[in-house]
């Protein structure tokens, strides 16, 4: 090991929060309300989440129409199915105030269109989804959708006719939701795994359809403030 | 000796975990009042401190799309009360009547979400 190099500082920038996060967990440890191995099992356990089995589950239901069925019907025992316990994967074994066990999977048809959305905070299914995308927790995102959801659709690139019924889920109390979009033409005989790469985040929140050969988010455009705010 | 109450402070972890919430108050519920396909209207009701019904849905009409599950309602359980569920119903609102000036092209355009049958009334 050499020691010619400066070691890049742990931490660039503490935000408020941050200090405000660190000091409310410090207050709860000395009150003994939770442990630090709570904490580290809850951090680890957050960092294992990310949206591939939500993708699997939409692979699955496409190409078994007895496990779209039990999707729609039951999403909680749909889960299990692609290795998320929804009560005993999460270390609390019952959920939290934010993660609720009542999970819902919303089907597209091609006269309907889901798109989801908490106008609330930001629920999100996090146990089969992992965290949500910033823009999902923005307060612009949150109130245009309910109000004007065709014209924040166009904005991620998704335009819709006037034959699609467009509906907004507003995942304002205990159940999270996902979208089980319709599956794209050019993907006849395909595997799930195939089928699983194509379906997006995006594709789940419900602002993209899946298409053959797209694996990724489009990128979100930045527009520069009108009125720029100068620190 | 004090003769102060205890209150257990874990009664709502003892009671789900390993079952899971909302599933853990299931069968709790009093009978529900309306069943899917009803219309029924989102009442008014003033909010004090804490509400998860938005303003937004206020005095419009619905259909109920399904029963999803029995809990108590958020008011209630944001102060810990945990005693009396109700069943939560998924609610179908056309944009049309959420929003007057909703554009005629996209009429069909709809909204679902869920309230705890204490904001509902029938239409």
């Amino acid at each position: 090991m050499s020691d010619d190099h400066k070691h890049a500082p742990m931490v660039d920038e503490v935000s408020e929060f941050e200090i405000l996060e660190i000091a409310v967990r410090e207050l709860a440890i000395e009150k003994g309300l939770f442990t630090q191995e709570d904490h580290n099992a809850w951090t680890e356990y957050m960092h294992t989440l990310g949206p591939l089995p939500a993708a699997r589950l939409v692979a699955k239901a496409w190409l078994d129409p007895e496990f779209k069925k039990l999707a729609v019907e039951d999403g909680v025992k749909a889960s299990l199915e692609v290795g998320i316990d929804w009560i005993k994967t999460m270390p609390t074994q019952f959920g939290t105030p934010s993660d609720y066990c009542s999970f819902r999977v919303m089907e597209d048809t091609p006269t309907l269109k889901h798109v989801v959305v908490c106008t609330l905070c930001s629920c999100y299914p996090r146990p089969i989804l992992g965290q949500s995308p910033e823009w999902y927790r923005t307060p612009n995102y949150r109130r245009r959708l309910v109000r004007w959801p065709r014209q924040v659709l166009s904005e991620f690139g998704l335009q819709l006719s006037e034959d699609v019924e467009v509906r907004v889920v507003d995942s304002n109390q205990k159940s999270r939701f996902t979208v089980l979009p319709v599956r794209p033409e050019g993907t006849e005989g395909w595997t799930e795994d195939q089928l699983t790469e194509i379906v997006t985040r995006d594709c789940l929140i419900g602002v993209a359809l899946p298409k053959p050969g797209k694996t990724a988010n489009d990128p979100r455009p930045i527009r520069k403030a009108l009125k720029p705010y100068n620190h | 000796m004090s003769n102060k109450p205890v209150y257990d402070r874990e009664h709502h972890v003892k009671k789900a975990t390993g079952i899971g919430d909302p599933q853990c108050f299931a069968g709790e519920a009093t009978p529900a009042r309306f069943k899917v396909g009803d219309q029924v209207r989102v009442r008014d009701l003033p909010d004090l401190f804490y509400t998860r019904t938005q303003t937004y849905l206020r005095g419009t009409e619905c259909t109920v799309s399904a029963l999803v599950y029995e809990s108590p309602a958020a008011e209630d359980e944001a102060w810990d009360n945990t005693d009396k569920a109700e069943w939560f119903y998924s609610l179908v609102f056309k944009q049309s009547d959420l929003w007057s000036d909703y554009p005629k092209t996209f009429g069909g355009d709809t909204l679902e979400t869920e309230l705890p049958e204490r904001w509902l009334e029938s239409a």
